[in-house]
């Protein structure tokens, strides 16, 4: 009996020096961090635990989950979630009191805009905040984290190399010229289900004339719409469709390392590119916690533990694979950065979604 | 007679019973109540600012998209039941009044799609025979053929139709069973071949059985989630499930009084068919307990070219309902590209299952899925016998009013339900702690199992003649000690056997999960759905092809345990 | 001492009025029967008894305790009536052996152990069973089974014993052995016992008391003997025996008569009809005699067949519209033979 509890105790004391140690790594605080960001390591320390409802996929974050983890020694809930249900969920629980996430991170800028107009998010200066443009951050409550910009995938042994566009004109010439020989083989976003597909028309509608020549063109070739880039990418690789447009770039240029069928190609003279936001919530179970996952998401490390897994850094002063410099290469140095900003949220105006919805839907028919 | 008051029925375990029934019906008429009472809202319900009102329903109305997603979601469900009754009565047919070689072991055979969930289904489909799956592209090389897009309606429809043959199957061929076989064997003495037989005597015999078959799977047609949501969705062909899972979008807003409107528009489609249902059901019983004794078949031959044409046919339907889809998903499960031009020997991986191991989430869904089933399955089986009882030989009205709460959820689609027990979970203070544990989606799962639990516990329990209770009420035992020491007792191989079939119910469960799941409430099934948001398909096919390892090994331990399978 | 006694026991189910006011007592040491065709209410009557179905209105008291009581809203469940009952069925339990199918009354009862391990022993091997106490029910025989129920239902001593057509399962040879053990058994426990049957010869060799029901009442109320050889209505002297049934009209000095026959009788049961009046008279087949020529109430008739039944000969008689069976014990040749019946053989309905 003694033997044993000694043995408890000696493990325990052990476990202590462990996390001591930990914390000894996390005091060096980075240049530019208060000096009371101990006070938060130390409260985030104590409540254990952080919740993030995301939906970037767990593959992506894991690496900076797992370092999150190290360094502070807090357990990370991870709940993969479409866009529509991040936004939903954070609505559902503000209302009942019930805030099960600490962090809401996702590609829907716009549905996150809504979320911190309905006062559903906090405000926190990150003291990573004078390291990010200024256009990826929005009162200190949204948090831009990456730069995505979007590609066309397609099928290397199916569409012709001549077809493959290069440019967004190029793209809309090749459905309206040749929509019957490609019926049924062009994909893209579903507006519908996709906040990001939605986000994304909404750039093209605003930043391009030819946005409607260009749906009406997809509907009479019948093209496929789907809710994620993954679901694209299967289709694409396995020959049922042979060009995917408005593609999340990072991703495609992912799938084409793996794939020897798959092309991806950037429109040189117009590339939209959306930011992953991240913010921390209000009512947050676990609001130091939450503060500091945020910092770590936008620190030097943070970054590039994203960027390892193919997700694009926007932290100023970056250096490494898929910098600035690199994603600019790739896009023509065309990128339209869609910034975070209030005029988001004027996406989600009922009659104007429904308005557009509804053009949607006939261009998707074919129709006028 | 005389003014003397007359004895009241002798109300027997009262308490019990009231009891039981009280929470049944709280249980069951929370989410549809909340459903209806949300359907008349103009904002969630939760919204401090909503009012009571008929603007979401004045909406949905006035909706063009409705209105066509309603039609394509009849044009579905009546197409389902053309395509699975005639093929249901016909297997029924040949596998219980015929001598067709080898139908023994077909039997449980032709059982396996009804217990595959329609998401693996759909997945296996368009792997196998989508525009680029391997039986496509290899019917395409050597016959030249090309198969019909089943991104299509009649590709959903012949697919939803195939995998629902086994419920038209297992009510047809019990009625079949019991059918006295002189009468056939009359016919076919007085020179009628063997389809005229079956169309002039046995068809007109077993037509209830068919009726009720045809509205059972109407209403899964009109429930059917997992084959439009996979198959017709990108081609934007939009079903009444599909467009509640997506009406939120459409708004950018949580609308959750629209996506209210249109389950209960589901309801008024699926409540009549439920009532008739039951109607048949009543009617079907008293003719199977007329004709049900004595009537040992002896099977019509079928000769050598009859064998020959029936295995052809049964081949055929296996090879597109099972082999196919299953086939699609194990090869999609080992590979990580596949298609026109891809060599599948060039990329051969487990590592979508060493995913499913890394990934946290995705572990534990089936850790989760794996709990629910076996400990889970086992619990709503006491539960549903603890409901079974308190409806045991109770014919008053209370027992009138259980059965009416156990068919209700039947009305509603895994989805709606799964969204209501999440309002109930969130808004309901003393139930909050509970809606990150498995115990929220183990109530909605309860709900949703209701109906096919029940049907099989009752089932059970009238294998009980009721003199065993009575002689243990007479040697002095009381109506819970008679319970406890006669009729639990005799039953328990029924209910090992229930248990079974409810674990492979809650295993293939996906629909009920979508609104519900969060950390520590993964599922394997509705991780496939939220998978399919991000696209991650590798995992969702090392998911699927698991869980029909799972459901397999579930069928096999129904069988061994001689569970009498009912819809 | 009066162990039942039933009064007034009346019961519907749905619209249709099943017992109209039943009554009776029963005392130990005796079998009470209840005889009637199917539907008659006998099986209900034994249910209400037992507690498994309730009666709208009545009283009965088992043991002096009152278990059911109309007036009062009394309706004891049948755990506490202290009553054995066998089933038609014997309903042993499939999951327990016979010692525990039989020591179960006295578990519930708090007896356990070696105490109930006499007792059911004792039992058992009364009615020689104790070789098969480990056995299960479904690895015994018709007889045994129904000794296990009758064991079953008496272990405990109950104050009545109820059995629901407890001869009906057996074959024809094992029902006559049970009926003379059972009763020799009842006899020798001293037990109250009321047995339902539909099955006449049952009744009047087992019983020392038959109640006749028709429709819910009670018609007639006597011993096997009074039953047989009194009856005091129409149904009872057709339910009982194997009998003639004459139509005719009433004629003068308690007499019945056709076309061209008239018979010398006794008018039995409630007197209705006058002279003219249409009657039915019943004639036990063993009291027709057939004699040589005319006589006192000796009728004329055409012999049409005879059968042969094994231990007697059964004549078909017939004159016009009449036809008659009667017993014999020897062949007879086709042609006119003459009938002779006692006029107190011949009773009058009407």
């Amino acid at each position: 009996m003694t033997s044993r509890r000694s043995f408890v105790a000696g493990s325990l004391a052990a476990t202590a020096a462990f996390s001591t140690s930990r914390f000894a790594f996390a005091q060096s605080l980075p240049a530019g961090y208060p000096a009371d960001y101990a006070a938060l390591i130390a409260k985030a320390k104590s409540e254990g635990r952080v919740a993030i409802y995301t939906s970037t996929d767990e593959s992506q974050g894991q690496p900076l989950v797992e370092a999150f983890k190290q360094t502070y020694g807090i357990g990370v809930d991870y709940n993969g979630l479409g866009t529509t249900d991040v936004y939903n969920r954070v609505i559902s629980e503000g209302a009942a009191g019930q805030m099960g996430a600490d962090i809401a991170w996702t590609s829907s800028m716009d549905l996150q805009m809504v979320l911190a107009q309905k006062g559903l998010l906090e405000t926190y200066v990150s003291p990573e905040a004078p390291n990010l443009p200024a256009a990826s951050l929005y009162k200190n409550i949204v948090y831009g984290t990456s730069i995505e910009p979007v590609a066309m995938l397609y099928n290397k042994n199916l569409l012709k190399p001549e077809w493959v566009p290069k440019t967004r004109a190029e793209l809309v010439k090749l459905l309206q010229e040749h929509g019957k020989e490609l019926k049924g083989k062009i994909a893209s976003f579903d507006p519908e289900k996709s906040g990001i597909g939605f986000l994304l028309a909404q750039t093209d509608l605003a930043s391009t004339s030819s946005f409607w020549d260009l749906a009406k063109a997809f509907g009479a070739a019948e093209g496929k719409v789907y809710g994620a880039s993954g679901a694209m990418r299967e289709k694409v690789v396995s020959g049922e469709q042979w060009l995917a447009f408005n593609v999340i770039g990072s991703y495609a240029l992912q799938w084409q390392r793996e794939s020897p069928v798959v092309g991806v190609s950037f429109a040189s003279d117009y590339t939209a590119a959306f930011q992953r936001v991240a913010s921390v919530t209000k009512g947050a179970p676990h609001p130091a916690a939450g503060r500091l996952f945020l910092d770590f998401m936008l620190s030097e490390r943070g970054q590039s533990l994203l960027a390892s897994k193919g997700v694009p850094p926007l932290r100023m002063g970056y250096k490494g694979p898929l910098d600035a410099d690199e994603m600019n290469k790739l896009t023509g140095g065309n990128m339209k950065i869609i910034p975070v900003d209030e005029k988001l949220a004027n996406n989600m105006a009922p009659r104007f979604r429904a308005d557009f919805f509804q053009q949607w839907k006939k261009a998707m028919r074919g129709e006028g | 007679m005389s003014s003397t008051a007359r004895l009241q029925p002798r109300a027997e375990m009262r308490g019990y019973r009231l009891a039981v029934i009280a929470a049944l019906v709280l249980f069951v008429m929370t989410p549809v109540g909340l459903i209806i009472y949300q359907s008349f809202l103009d904002a969630p319900f939760f919204d401090k600012t909503s009012r009571f009102s008929l603007e979401a329903y004045d909406y949905v109305v006035t909706d063009p998209e409705f209105w066509s997603a309603f039609g394509t979601t009849a044009i579905f469900a009546f197409g389902m039941v053309a395509v699975a009754v005639p093929l249901g009565a016909l297997l029924a047919f040949l596998l219980t009044r015929t001598d067709l070689a080898g139908r023994r072991w077909l039997e449980p055979i032709v059982l396996v799609p009804m217990f595959l969930s329609s998401i693996v289904l759909a997945f296996g489909y368009s792997v196998a025979v989508g525009p680029s799956g391997f039986v496509s592209l290899w019917l395409k090389e050597t016959l030249g053929l090309r198969l019909w897009s089943i991104y299509s309606l009649g590709g959903m429809i012949l697919i939803g139709g195939l995998s629902h043959v086994p419920n038209v199957y297992l009510y047809v061929s019990s009625a079949m069973r019991s059918l006295p076989s002189d009468l056939e064997e009359a016919a076919r003495a007085s020179g009628a071949s063997i389809w005229r037989v079956s169309l002039d005597v046995t068809l007109p015999m077993v037509l209830p059985s068919l009726i009720f078959a045809a509205a059972l799977n109407l209403l899964l047609g009109f429930e059917t989630f997992g084959i439009p949501l996979v198959l017709g969705d990108p081609s934007g062909i939009v079903v009444l499930t599909t467009y509640i899972y997506k009406v939120n979008g459409i708004f950018g807003t949580p609308t959750y009084h629209v996506m209210a409107v249109v389950a209960v528009s589901l309801i008024l489609v699926t409540l009549p068919l439920v009532y008739v249902q039951r109607l048949l059901l009543r009617n079907a019983r008293r003719y199977a307990a007329v004709g049900g004794k004595g009537a040992r078949a002896a099977p019509l031959r079928l000769g050598a070219s009859g064998q020959l044409i029936a295995w052809g046919l049964i081949g055929l339907w296996l090879t597109v309902s099972v082999l196919m889809p299953i086939g699609g998903i194990s090869v999609r499960a080992f590979v990580n590209a596949w298609g026109e031009g891809v060599r599948l020997s060039d990329h051969l991986t487990v590592s979508h299952f060493a995913q499913l191991m890394e990934t946290p989430s995705l572990f534990r869904g089936i850790l989760n899925t794996l709990a629910l089933a076996v400990i889970g399955g086992a619990f709503a089986v006491a539960i549903y016998l603890m409901i079974g009882l308190a409806g045991h030989r109770n014919k008053g009205p209370s027992g009138a009013l259980l059965d009416y709460m156990v068919l209700l959820p039947r009305a509603l689609p895994g989805i709606i339900i799964g969204l209501a027990f999440f309002w109930v979970f969130l808004f309901v203070p003393f139930l909050t702690p509970l809606r990150p544990t498995l115990v929220s989606l183990f109530v909605a799962y309860l709900i949703v199992g209701l109906s096919y639990g029940l049907r099989i516990i009752q089932a059970t329990l009238l294998q009980v003649a009721p003199e065993l209770e009575e002689a243990a009420r007479t040697s002095g035992a009381s109506m819970a000690r008679s319970w406890r020491d006669v009729v639990v007792p005799i039953i328990r191989p029924g209910l090992v056997g229930a248990w079974s079939l409810i674990m492979i119910v809650f295993l293939r469960e996906y629909a009920t999960g979508i609104y519900l799941m969060g950390v520590g409430t993964e599922v394997m099934g509705t991780l496939m759905v939220s998978l399919l948001t991000s696209g991650a398909m590798d995992q969702i096919a090392a998911l699927a092809f698991l869980s029909i390892i799972f459901t397999a090994a579930g069928l096999g331990l129904a069988l061994r345990l001689g569970a009498r399978i009912h819809d | 001492m009066t162990d039942l006694r039933v009064s007034g026991v009346e019961k519907w189910l749905g619209g249709n009025h099943i017992l109209r006011g039943a009554s009776f007592e029963a005392s130990r040491g005796s079998i009470t029967a209840l005889l009637g065709a199917s539907g008659s209410g006998k099986t209900t009557l034994l249910r209400c008894i037992a507690g498994l179905e309730q009666p709208e209105l009545g009283r009965i008291d088992i043991g002096g305790t009152c278990v059911l009581n109309g007036e009062e809203g009394l309706a004891l469940p049948p755990e506490k009536r202290n009553i054995g009952l066998v089933f038609q069925s014997y309903a042993l339990w499939p999951h327990r052996t016979v010692f525990d199918n039989v020591a179960y009354g006295l578990t519930l009862r708090g007896i356990t152990g070696r105490d109930a391990e006499l007792r059911v022993f004792g039992i058992l091997q009364k009615l020689g069973l104790s070789h098969l106490a480990e056995r299960y029910p479904d690895q015994l025989s018709g007889g045994q089974q129904q000794r296990v129920a009758i064991c079953r239902a008496l272990v405990y001593q109950p104050r009545v014993l109820l059995m629901d057509e407890p001869l009906s399962n057996l074959d024809a040879k094992l029902r006559e052995d049970a009926r003379y053990w059972i009763r020799q058994l009842i006899l020798e426990l001293g037990i109250c016992a009321i047995m339902v049957t539909h099955d006449q010869s049952e009744a009047l060799a087992m019983a020392d008391h038959i109640l006749l029901l028709e429709n819910g009442v009670i018609v007639q109320s006597g011993t096997p003997m009074e039953i047989y050889s009194q009856p005091e209505s129409f149904y009872a002297a057709d339910f009982l025996g194997t009998n003639n049934v004459l139509l005719g009209k009433l004629a003068e000095g308690a007499a019945i008569g056709g076309d061209d026959w008239q018979l010398r009788g006794v008018r039995r049961g409630q007197v209705t009809g006058g002279l003219g009046e249409s009657a039915r008279a019943v004639v036990r087949t063993e009291r027709i005699r057939i004699v040589d020529g005319p006589g006192d109430n000796h009728l004329e008739m055409q012999l049409d067949a005879c059968l042969y039944l094994g231990s007697h000969w059964e004549y078909r008689l017939t004159r016009g519209g009449l036809a008659i069976k009667a017993h014999g014990d020897q062949p007879l040749p086709p042609g006119p033979v003459w009938c002779a019946i006692a006029p107190e053989s011949v009773w009058i309905f009407g």
